[in-house]
């Protein structure tokens, strides 16, 4: 990173050329750069001697802490507490319902060094993704910059951030004047300017179409607001009040955090504390390690892609190679397509995310969560790739479609080391749908973004689940009945959709249908989704699942066409202001998951209740599962 | 007709309480019988010596919680609005737990072959965009009865709880076509918004319904064989008592009643002893249930779910419930890291002490090992423990750390006492109140052994165990008054305060719930409470305010909000108070009061406490030559220091070293730190 010489704004973001983190410091502009040796050494290996493996940097093979496992366990329940009392402040106070109804946001806490040392269980897309956020907001602000009282915001996505909506609230904390660690909220804002409503622009060829970028600045000084920032805030969204009541959760959160964490201290005294901490750190590492260890050594390559940009109708590559080497694992993605003119780039946080959540899915899912546990897992993105995304190429959409995306390319990597512990593809989109307008009945400006859901794949010894959220987030759907209330729609089907889930000896999950109807005059509709052409795979003679579609039924016409032939778009699944008519319908559907195991393998019991129930046809029973 | 007894059917034992009038309490309990839960209260009751005396029963049953969790329910037929009979299938997307690919999501107490869609459709302003298919419902109504196929019908129809005139006309052309069939309808059940946890609620009480009628119906007829002739009455989630008829008409009510009579014991407790905050403790064999009384006052909730995506909207006491108890099970991780639960070896093979062939080490076993359970005195002698075996499974923690058994069974009991009082924490910090302003009760089993570290742990300064603590809520049933309570979604904010259509429902909701207690022959002072649940417009969970008018005026709206501001700022520290405010449900609670037993006074102590034997039992302090107490031998006014053990038939009190017990003038034991 190198700053203007007034330091207000930055003259170019260095990043290492090897993993892709970002580089603080001076470094000379026309030089190859790397965050250290071990980037470097890696960066020159040849095939063989990355086979071999490169033992990671500063690696703790074992626990052995001076801490006992009692005291670990302990410690750690009392700092998830901590942070599940912070995430339900945010749930309870929040007036986004991508907040209140679908949980879209996160709290943490973290050391001095801002390593991550607890993580509420909330969305697991920032789980991953806020230890990159605040080792950045960490860098660019030193220790002699922060009091107490303090609140940091921040939601650059080429500092850390995810994309723009994903908003960080980070407070120090202090005790006797000395800086004790971080408590740290993140959300997604469901409204920050832009060219659209709701600030999805999927046609979006740079960020400045994609709402308010903000560095990381304090919003708070000393326990006071910063009015200048608040108002520059609030004059830049649509929805003011909303977003004003949405900060207030988000810092209502880091300062019971703060509260909370204080007294924990207090109860340890500081050194015993930070000395515990550090433990239950290597405790979790090891604990990673040890799963990973179970995973046979190799070299295990998978790709997938995403359907194309929203600008560009070609199809990106996704490209995995995961060395495993006994306890740990490089994620390289490097094949993977350059970044692309459309918003479906990504930044580094959104793969380093991804990577982790495939790596938890597989392992006993009490490691506690924090920043020993991803020591283990070294994720390598190029700069300037589709997962790292250089300024000032859009990225809104990237993280919620590529994350799961990424997630199941790593899982189908590792289906070659470890086959039974892998499920077939998720439907790996949200099909987000973002509108807004002026209510009919109130006369109030509104924006809602709502999300749909998937099958899971199939799995050794079960079926998919029907209608889950994929990977990426934990997402609630709003109720029917609350969003017809709000928003000047009515839904005329809410449904499973039979057949959606891919045929296999344990069958996908099927996926979901929504179709709605508008009932004002005008409505703005900008949408991102995925897996409209190409289906989520099965495994293991598994078939394939049902695609995703988002068609039109304009008032008075019969048929159902797609965005690019009612609205000239340029891709079926990711486009922005559409205008929709009183009148006009809109119809979701969503993937199921795929099949996993030889469909001629499944039980004819199951089978048989599978057509029963609706989940499977008449017609797909004898034509997918015939033996 | 002086008796009146409380009744609890638990998993293993059925718990009874007898209040003689001035005579005092008596307990005991009998081994249950799960496939006719009816017989062990049966064969209870013949202990009662003269069964024309009871004047009431209150029967606590776990048939209605049973048969949901356990999905032993009727065939349910669901009814729906066209284009939403997917609604409780499709949930509401999100997954228990973020890194579990192995969990299967939870399905609805219907068949989707059994779920239905008709031809109506109302909006949320009550207009109807569509007529209900009169000619549809009559078929399908004539063919479900015909058939015989389901026994039950759930009716969920979108915004009936705006208005409920097709819900209202199925029911009728049902009880013209297929009468045998019991329908249970949403704007009944719980006229709210959010269609999705009205479709499980609505689905669970048709679920149970068959089975909850055929339960109360046996035990009435049987209990009226035996000569009973006083008022019978079952136990409702929110602490109440109603009349077994009505229990049959919405038996969802009775979903989770097992765990209130404690909380309802524990209200009681406070008055007669003057205090007036406590946290409630009741450790069982699998799990804990955590509660609190403040300020002289249980607290209701109803956001509840029975399993995770199996949500059921009916009000109850607010009693959190976590998977550790006596028989969970301790493990450790790969690498060492030691675990408690949330698996538990249950009633069977249960601890490896019971001798049923468990290997793995438990909560139970721990507390054996350390001395604190004697295993020739478990149950009051009638199983005796097997103490080899409990220390062979707590070898395999100890044998990876290279502990001594006792450190091992110390570490197991340290993690155990974390997860309480992290729930505990949930009920008490992160509810916004101060441990320190409350006392902890614990009741249950194995309550008792744990009061000293929860104290201590937890930072309450008095711990109190009371009389008869394994047959607690038994007791607290006795004490239970008749209550109603109905909430209906308005739709009303700051800014169109509808005062006329506010007092509209207010009123019905009034008449609905007095009704209700009318017909259950309560004919004396029926207390009405009025409530709103508020919040911030835009916000997604609600505050409850109280209101103390009958009837809103437009000049009276001012000090509602002003008292929603404060009542939010006092709870999460910041208001808006610029921000209009969504009423989100109106509600209105009928209690009827009931005479309940005065609790007696014990003998006042004429000398110290003897101790009936010494045992070594384990601290953490130390190992220690500790008396043992029996509590028949308890008199007020005693007291000691500890290590000290007060044992009897079915549970210990663990007075840790640096803690002192002393027996209150009802017999309770009361123990804080110093002497």
């Amino acid at each position: 990173m190198r700053f203007s010489g007034n330091g207000f704004y930055v003259e170019t973001y260095n990043k290492c050329c090897n993993c892709g983190v970002l580089l603080y410091g001076a470094a000379k502009d026309d030089e190859r750069k790397f965050c250290g040796d071990w980037c470097a050494s890696w960066f020159s290996a040849g095939a063989e001697e990355r086979a071999r493996g490169l033992p990671l940097p500063n690696a703790k093979m074992s626990y052995a802490g001076r801490t006992s496992v009692v005291d670990l366990t302990i410690l750690d329940g009392n700092l998830a507490s901590i942070c599940r009392d912070m995430g339900v402040t945010v749930m309870r106070t929040a007036y986004s319902p991508i907040f209140s109804e679908s949980l879209d946001f996160t709290c943490g806490l973290f050391d001095r060094q801002g390593e991550m040392i607890a993580v509420g269980d909330f969305c697991p897309s920032m789980i991953g993704g806020m230890p990159l956020i605040v080792k950045a907001i960490v860098q660019e602000f030193p220790l002699e910059d922060m009091s107490e009282g303090d609140v940091i915001v921040h939601n650059d996505p080429y500092r850390g951030g995810m994309h723009t909506p994903e908003h960080t609230f980070l407070k120090p904390i202090f005790l006797d004047g000395a800086l004790v660690g971080f408590a740290g909220a993140i959300g997604h804002i469901g409204e920050i300017g832009g060219m659209v409503p709701g600030s999805f622009f999927a046609e979006a060829t740079e960020t400045f179409a994609e709402g308010l970028r903000i560095p990381p600045v304090k919003i708070k000084r000393a326990g006071k607001d910063c009015p200048d920032i608040w108002k520059m805030m609030l004059a830049n969204v649509r929805t003011p009040r909303a977003n004003y009541g949405d900060y207030r959760a988000l810092i209502a959160a880091v300062d019971l955090g703060e509260q909370r964490l204080l007294d924990l201290i207090g109860r340890y005294g500081v050194a015993a504390y930070e000395e515990t901490v550090a433990d239950l750190l290597d405790y979790s590492e090891a604990r990673m390690r040890a799963e990973i260890a179970e995973i046979p050594n190799g070299r295990y390559s998978f790709e997938d892609v995403m359907e194309d940009d929203g600008v560009v109708a070609e199809r990106l590559t996704i490209k995995v190679t995961v060395f495993v080497k006994d306890a740990e694992a490089i994620v390289d993605y490097h094949g993977t397509s350059p970044q692309t003119k459309g918003p479906m780039n990504t930044p580094l946080s959104i793969p380093q995310a991804a990577s982790f959540n495939a790596f938890l899915q597989i392992s006993d899912f009490t490691i506690p969560k924090n920043a020993g546990c991803f020591r283990p897992i070294k994720v390598l993105v190029e700069p300037g790739s589709l997962l790292n995304v250089e300024f000032p190429a859009p990225s809104v959409g990237g993280n919620t479609e590529c994350h799961p995306r990424i997630v199941y390319t790593v899982l189908g990597a590792l289906a070659g080391a470890v086959p039974d512990r892998v499920p077939a593809a998720d439907g790996g989109t949200w099909s987000n749908f973002l509108f807004g307008g002026t209510h009919p009945d109130s006369g109030e400006y509104y924006t809602s973004y709502d999300l749909h859901t998937v099958g899971w794949g199939g799995r050794p010894g079960a079926d998919g689940n029907d209608a889950v959220g994929s990977m990426n987030g934990n997402c609630r759907t709003i109720p029917v009945e609350v969003y017809e209330i709000r928003y000047p729609w009515l839904v005329e089907d809410w449904s499973l959709v039979c057949d959606s889930g891919g045929a296999g000896e344990f069958r996908g999950g099927l996926g979901m249908s929504k179709t709605i109807r508008c009932l004002a005059p005008e409505v703005t509709v900008s949408h991102v989704g995925d897996r409209h052409q190409v289906p989520p795979w099965g495994l293991h003679k598994g078939k394939p699942a049902g695609l995703a579609s988002t068609r039109f039924m304009l008032d008075g016409e019969r048929d159902w066409r797609d965005a690019r032939a009612v609205y000239g778009k340029v891709s079926p699944s990711k486009f922005a202001n559409v205008r929709i008519r009183e009148g006009d319908r809109v119809k979701v559907v969503m993937p199921g998951g795929g099949g996993w195991g030889d469909p001629a393998r499944r039980s004819r019991e199951a089978l048989e209740e599978d057509v029963r129930d609706g989940y499977v046809s008449e017609g797909a029973m004898t034509r997918d599962y015939r033996d | 007709m002086s008796l009146h007894i409380g009744i609890d059917t638990g998993g293993t034992f059925t718990d009874f309480m007898l209040y003689d009038g001035g005579k005092g309490m008596r307990a005991w309990k009998v081994l249950s019988t799960p496939g006719d839960p009816t017989a062990a209260v049966i064969e209870g009751l013949s202990q009662v010596q003269d069964l024309s005396r009871i004047a009431s029963i209150r029967l606590g049953t776990t048939v209605a919680t049973n048969a949901l969790l356990e999905r032993r329910g009727a065939r349910v037929a669901y009814i729906a609005t066209r284009g939403f009979r997917d609604v409780p299938f499709i949930q509401r997307g999100n997954r228990r737990s973020h890194y579990d690919l192995s969990w299967v999501k939870p399905k609805p107490f219907c068949l989707r072959r059994d779920a239905y869609q008709v031809n109506e459709r109302i909006d949320h302003k009550g207009r109807i965009l569509a007529p209900l298919d009169e000619a549809e419902i009559h078929a399908l109504a004539k063919r479900l009865g015909d058939e015989g196929e389901v026994a039950a019908v759930a009716v969920n129809l979108l915004f009936s709880f705006v208005r409920p005139d097709h819900e209202l006309r199925i029911r009728d052309i049902f009880a013209e076509e297929a009468p045998g069939l019991p329908v249970s309808l949403s704007f009944e059940i719980d006229p709210r918004w959010k269609e999705d946890q009205r479709a499980m609620t609505t689905l669970a009480d048709a679920y149970i319904k068959p089975l909850v009628r055929r339960q109360v119906k046996s035990f009435r007829e049987r209990a009226l064989a035996a000569g009973i002739s006083g008022r019978i009455a079952m136990m409702k989630s929110n602490g109440s008592e109603v009349s077994t008829q009505a229990a049959e008409e919405r038996p969802i009510n009775l979903a989770v009643s097992g765990p209130t009579g404690g909380v309802i014991a524990a209200k009681h407790l406070t008055t007669a002893k003057g205090i007036r905050n406590l946290a409630t403790l009741d450790i069982g064999g699998t799990s804990t249930d955590v509660s609190i009384v403040v300020d002289g006052q249980e607290r209701f909730t109803d956001d509840y779910e029975l399993e995770f995506g199996i949500p059921l909207r009916v009000p109850m006491i607010d009693i959190r419930t976590i998977g550790a108890g006596g028989g969970s099970v301790a493990w450790l991780d790969k690498v060492g890291g030691l675990h408690v639960g949330p698996r538990s070896a249950g009633a069977r093979p249960g601890p490896a002490c019971y001798g049923f062939g468990g290997t793995e080490p438990t909560v139970t076993d721990a507390n054996l090992v350390l001395g604190r359970i004697d295993p020739n005195s478990f149950l009051g002698g009638k199983m005796r423990l097997d103490a080899e075996a409990a220390r062979r499974a707590i070898g395999s923690v100890a044998a990876a750390h290279g502990w001594s058994v006792e450190e091992a069974a110390l570490a197991i009991i340290r993690i155990m006492n974390n997860n309480m009082v992290g729930a505990l924490r949930a009920v008490l910090i992160e509810q916004g109140y101060d441990p320190r302003q409350f006392s902890l009760l614990t009741y249950g089993g194995a309550g008792p052994l744990h009061v000293c570290d929860l104290l201590n742990d937890a930072n309450i300064p008095l711990g109190i165990v009371p009389n008869h603590p394994g047959q607690f809520s038994a007791y607290g049933f006795t004490m239970a008054d008749a209550r109603s309570d109905r909430r209906r979604s308005t739709l009303l904010n700051s800014r169109n305060f509808d005062v006329e259509r506010a007092n509209a429902i207010m009123a019905e909701l009034a008449q609905s719930v007095s009704d209700d207690l009318r017909r259950q022959a309560h004919d004396g002072e029926i207390k009405l409470i009025r409530s709103l649940q508020m919040r911030y417009l835009g916000q997604n969970y609600e505050l409850s305010l109280p209101i103390l008018v009958e009837r809103f005026t437009p000049e009276g709206m001012e000090a509602v909000w002003r008292d929603f501001h404060r009542l939010f700022e006092e709870r999460y520290r910041f208001s808006l108070p610029d921000a209009p405010i969504e009423i989100v449900d109106i509600g209105c609670t009928a209690i009827a009061h009931m005479a309940k037993p005065e609790l007696p006074r014990i003998a006042e102590a004429a000398g110290g406490a003897e101790p009936a034997s010494r045992r070594k039992v384990v601290f953490e302090e130390g190992t220690f030559e500790t008396p043992v107490y029996r509590r028949q031998d308890l008199a007020a006014g005693h007291a000691f220091a500890g290590p000290a053990l007060v044992e009897e038939a079915v549970s210990v009190t663990v007075v840790r070293p640096g803690y002192g017990l002393t027996v209150d003038m009802f017999g309770n034991l009361e123990i804080k730190k110093g002497a």
